[in-house]
């Protein structure tokens, strides 16, 4: 499962980074009654097999769509964000090479979860979208470390 | 009759206080009507539904607080609340929380901790703190169970020689063996949860005497 | 930019041990004047998805330099760009760019400095706190022939922590070493400390 998977992964360095920028960023999410992650029909049905692919397209996700779709002025707001996007390229490696060794495989309750969440965010204008996404990433979060703490004794 | 909306100035400093799952709404009174009669209504939304719902408990209430333990009770979605003040014909605009996620933010009570001890060992047992629930004959569900990884600080501070020393236990019982005979030991325990930073509560201080050593109490015979 | 009649910055470098880590470089000197410098930094998410992007650095956007604790600004285990410019007034130099991108997990890990005490028969360890990312592996033994050795994690370092329940008349051993899990990498283990513990051995 994911534990050995991620074992090298500090989550809690990237919840303190987010923490650091939660209050301004949910701030800006004007629309209360979408979600994006909606985590009770994706997240909280995924099965511990399953729980490797969704985080490797859940980071594909936010590298490939919200961190690009998100434009920051506000450098103390970016440096977080960076710091969040770094450390999920970070997380891509080491789920590359737990792929290779075919521990990554994908069922079809990843890939439905995968492309609901890809379905909310094209219902929304992609700015909106993104900060909605950035505004989830604790939800992101408390699912890996979830499926993770074996591993922080 | 409607009140004017804008009338009054809002209230202030609405946060949510959650402690074991126990979600308590607080908030000052608006600035410069300390003191006034003004009552208060209470509106809560869970993150990605569809409207605000009522709390007809906090409707037109005095006091500046509001247990929404039962209407937040799924700590994995996240929450919403907003308090507007009235007084006579003028109301406030609504002030509104931040998101709150119960998960991540509650913090998590000490155990409950009983001590026993003998000539040279204390036994402490911990019971883990319990998640808050509705009516009192509700069956208990133990914070452990809601974080697995749940783990115990465990301070101990030595009277006579001034040292305080701790564990970190991930169990419920714990013997401290080969301490000094009549020596006043006493004990604080913590809850931890790795993860982010929470709010510590450490239980009340309790302090236990080693009995006398008895070897020493025949000698003197 | 201006007009570069600045010079750079040059012999940029990075100092790293135990996660601290500090950018240097050599000043530049013009006569009578007071040199400033800025620092950028950018992550390998930036050149690859957005390499236009350079983030100022936290503390050092300006400074008086010629070096910058980038500690703050290299929080994941991926290679980093670094680079730096000086200020004079309105003028600023070209940017000089770190050769190599510097990244956490090339950091010198020191053993931990440890204060190993016994309160009577328990013997506690206090370990130099290094921060939140070090978690701490002790390693004890009884001090006697064939002894086994016990190893316990010690999450946080700056508080007294017990490790065991000594027998009288015994001595024990302690080491300890740091480990960093954001870079799967652990120190060298510290000297050995050893304490004794009065009263007579127990009669077997």
């Amino acid at each position: 499962d994911l534990r050995r998977c991620l074992i090298s992964t500090d989550v809690h360095t990237i919840e303190e980074s987010f923490r650091g920028i939660k209050k301004a960023i949910q701030a800006k999410d004007i629309f209360q009654n979408v979600t994006i992650l909606s985590p009770s029909e994706t997240l909280h049905s995924i099965k511990p097999s399953d729980v490797c692919c969704v985080t490797k397209n859940l980071l594909a996700f936010y590298m490939d769509r919200v961190f690009k779709d998100h434009l920051e002025p506000n450098p103390q707001i970016l440096r977080k964000i960076s710091s969040i996007a770094n450390s999920f390229l970070s997380m891509q490696k080491t789920l590359q090479q737990c792929q290779k060794q075919r521990l990554c495989h994908c069922g079809q309750e990843a890939t439905n979860a995968t492309r609901i969440i890809h379905d909310n965010y094209d219902q929304l204008e992609v700015r909106s979208a993104a900060i909605k996404s950035l505004g989830e990433l604790d939800i992101f979060l408390a699912w890996i470390d979830k499926h993770h703490h074996g591993t922080s004794a | 009759v409607p009140c004017v909306s804008g009338g009054l100035p809002k209230p202030t400093n609405i946060t949510f206080l959650s402690i074991n799952m126990k979600n308590t709404l607080q908030w000052n009174p608006p600035e410069g009507l300390q003191g006034v009669a003004v009552t208060y209504t209470v509106q809560y939304f869970i993150y990605g539904q569809k409207k605000w719902l009522n709390k007809s408990e906090c409707r037109n209430i005095n006091r500046t607080y509001c247990d929404l333990s039962a209407e937040t009770s799924d700590y994995e979605h996240q929450y919403y609340a907003k308090v507007k003040a009235t007084w006579g014909m003028n109301c406030s605009k609504w002030t509104e929380t931040r998101r709150f996620y119960p998960f991540l933010e509650t913090q998590i009570g000490p155990p409950e901790v009983a001590l026993t001890t003998d000539e040279k060992s204390i036994s402490i047992v911990l019971t883990a703190p319990e998640k808050w629930k509705k009516n009192p004959e509700d069956s208990s569900v133990s914070m452990q169970q809601i974080y697995s990884n749940l783990k115990y600080n465990v301070s101990i501070y030595n009277t006579k020689s001034n040292r305080t020393w701790s564990q970190c236990v991930a169990n419920h019982t714990l013997v401290l063996s080969w301490l000094e005979p009549d020596t006043l030991y006493c004990v604080v325990v913590e809850s931890i949860v790795p993860g982010p930073p929470r709010l510590a509560q450490p239980s009340e201080k309790q302090c236990v005497r080693t009995l006398k050593d008895q070897t020493s109490a025949l000698k003197v015979k | 930019d201006a007009v570069a009649v600045l010079p750079a910055p040059q012999n940029l470098s990075v100092q790293s041990t135990n996660m601290k880590h500090v950018l240097t470089w050599s000043p530049v000197v013009v006569p009578e004047e007071i040199i400033h410098y800025s620092v950028e930094y950018q992550g390998e998410y930036e050149s690859l998805y957005m390499s236009h992007i350079w983030i100022p650095s936290s503390w050092c956007s300006p400074t008086a330099g010629p070096e910058c604790d980038i500690t703050d600004d290299i929080t994941a285990t991926v290679p980093y760009n670094l680079r730096v410019r000086a200020v004079l007034g309105s003028q600023t130099s070209a940017w000089s760019t770190l050769k190599q991108p510097f990244n956490q997990n090339s950091t010198i890990l020191t053993p931990p400095g440890m204060e190993v005490t016994q309160d009577g028969f328990h013997l506690v360890i206090k370990l130099e706190d290094l921060g939140p990312q070090f978690e701490y592996f002790v390693a004890y033994w009884r001090k006697e022939s064939g002894a086994e050795e016990h190893v316990k994690m010690v999450m946080n370092g700056g508080v007294p922590v017990h490790l065991e329940t000594m027998e009288p008349g015994s001595a024990y051993c302690v080491k300890a070493q740091t480990f960093v899990k954001a870079i799967g990498r652990h120190s060298a283990f510290s000297q050995a400390e050893c304490v004794k513990v009065q009263g007579e051995t127990l009669p077997l």
